[in-house]
């Protein structure tokens, strides 16, 4: 087949991906500040692909990690493979989202391309010390500088405006601390521009990949300006299109989320993923910003962790890679097997998208698909509120149990 | 050869600067709130508290400038762009 169309098929389908990122990615951003009013929905979502676009260009550290470091010197995956790596990732990550388990767009890219590589050239094929430096390290780190982070700014947050009770009644004046609503307008912008430096740039990775393995560049190391303008503008179109999703979300889970926190748990999500960028570690921004909201969450007087849940998320997270990278791999035998073979699989992709968007549009948006993921995780911490109630519930149990021993079932008050 | 020094850098950087942002503007929340007491007490007829509601609102929007500047000077710190 013809190399050129190949390539233009590649980063057609990265280009589509970098767009679905955005789409999906919106919430995490914009989410908390139209929950609580601080910016109208038109406003956020417009402000969020705007920052998406500005920070695609802000820097090409994590796109290298793709183009240069996942594959070791010397291995020439080709087009082809480049191709079948994509699109594993791209079944996944599509399956993962209708079926509402917990993934990352950015690990089934990474998990993709090294499936495919494996397949075809080997274990050798793939610079693992890398991936590991790269790639897996800060997934575990991340999240977890993010909570620190946030945990400590939410602390700090309520004890410098903390008021006592007998002020407030006397004054009538409170601690002001709704006006966090504010600061959330530009903490969640800074996450925006935090996901445009990093998600935008995976798909600059893969160009640059594909472009070098079928020889149009000689070296991963320069990526190329209309490869930035590129997935710069499909994030940015993605995260503008992926507003309808968010202004449905509204009056959901998010209303445990108080504005302090959620200036403190952007920030730090914000923060963290512009340090990752710089050192070109390969994120996910959402694992980021759900560790941030964890953090914050336990920040707040009397927060709980729900353990189960929280593992549940987890658990899904560390699926992701070694799940795509079969998927890629798959795909990659399929695509060795000769032009028909890619064309197979470029149409099994199509089919799959095409398959998933029907059936999501026929069933309406459902609860599962509707939710960014960060709320999921901002459904593992139980609040002081929920706390109380689940207690409280604990309790009448209790009673009831010592007058009544049949009544064991209600002794399960679990927080919601 | 694994960097460990980069991943304490990042530590470092985030939660230290996290900190900080969040800490200036919860301060500035708070000369905010303290500006709207001195305002209580003016309107009660002390006078010296007009001065108060002033220096604590000036304070407090100093504290949020303070606060856009590390934003900015921190993006601009991590942009190559700018260091060539």
């Amino acid at each position: 087949m013809d190399p050129i169309l190949v390539v233009a098929l590649v980063v057609s389908l990265a280009l589509f991906f970098d767009f679905t990122n955005g789409f999906h990615d919106t919430a995490n951003a914009m989410a908390t500040p139209i929950a609580t009013g601080a910016l109208k929905p038109r406003v956020a979502v417009a402000i969020a692909a705007l920052m998406n676009l500005v920070g695609a260009f802000l820097s090409t550290a994590v796109a290298k990690t793709i183009s240069v470091d996942l594959i070791n010197e010397g291995v020439n995956l080709g087009a082809e493979m480049v191709f079948a790596g994509l699109t594993g990732a791209i079944i996944w990550n599509l399956t993962t989202w209708f079926l509402g388990l917990p993934s990352s767009s950015s690990h089934a890219l990474f998990g993709g391309l090294i499936g495919a590589a494996m397949a075809y050239a080997g274990v050798a094929a793939v610079n693992f010390p890398k991936v590991v430096e790269k790639v897996l390290i800060p997934a575990l780190l991340a999240p977890l500088i993010a909570g620190i982070a946030a945990w400590l700014a939410t602390r700090l947050a309520y004890l410098i405006t903390a008021r006592s009770q007998e002020q407030r009644k006397k004054t009538g004046i409170g601690t002001g601390r709704s006006n966090f609503k504010i600061g959330q307008v530009f903490s969640s912008s800074l996450v925006a521009l935090s996901h445009g430096t990093n998600d935008a740039q995976k798909t600059m990775g893969v160009i640059t990949l594909v472009l070098v393995s079928s020889g149009f560049q000689s070296s991963g190391d320069h990526i190329q300006l209309w490869v930035i303008l590129s997935a710069a503008a499909a994030i940015a179109i993605g995260t503008y299109s992926g507003g309808w999703r968010i202004i449905k979300t509204m009056g959901s889970g998010l209303a445990e989320i108080k504005p302090p926190q959620g200036f403190a748990s952007e920030t730090a999500t914000g923060v963290t993923i512009l340090a990752s960028s710089n050192l070109g570690f390969a994120l996910s921004t959402t694992q980021v910003a759900s560790g941030s909201v964890i953090g914050s969450g336990l920040g707040r007087k009397g927060g709980q962790v729900r353990w189960s849940k929280a593992g549940q998320i987890v658990t899904g997270w560390f699926l992701t890679l070694p799940a795509a990278g079969l998927v890629g791999a798959a795909s990659a035998y399929i695509t060795m097997m000769g032009p028909f073979g890619l064309l197979a699989d470029a149409l099994v992709t199509v089919a799959i998208v095409a398959g998933i968007f029907w059936v999501s549009r026929r069933n309406r948006i459902g609860h599962h698909n509707v939710l960014s993921e960060v709320e999921g995780a901002s459904e593992i911490i139980a609040s002081p509120r929920q706390v109380r109630a689940a207690a409280g519930k604990a309790a009448k149990a209790a009673k009831a149990a010592k007058g009544n021993s049949k009544s064991e079932k209600n002794g399960k008050g679990t927080a919601k | 050869m694994i960097n460990w020094q980069s991943f304490l850098l990042v530590a470092l950087a985030s939660i230290g600067f996290t900190t900080l942002v969040v800490s200036l503007f919860s301060f500035g929340m708070r000369l905010l709130t303290n500006s709207k007491h001195a305002l209580l007490s003016a309107k009660k007829g002390k006078a010296s508290a007009i001065r108060s509601e002033a220096l604590n609102r000036f304070g407090a929007y100093g504290l949020f400038a303070l606060c856009a500047f590390a934003l900015i000077y921190g993006i601009y710190l991590i942009v190559p762009y700018f260091h060539i």
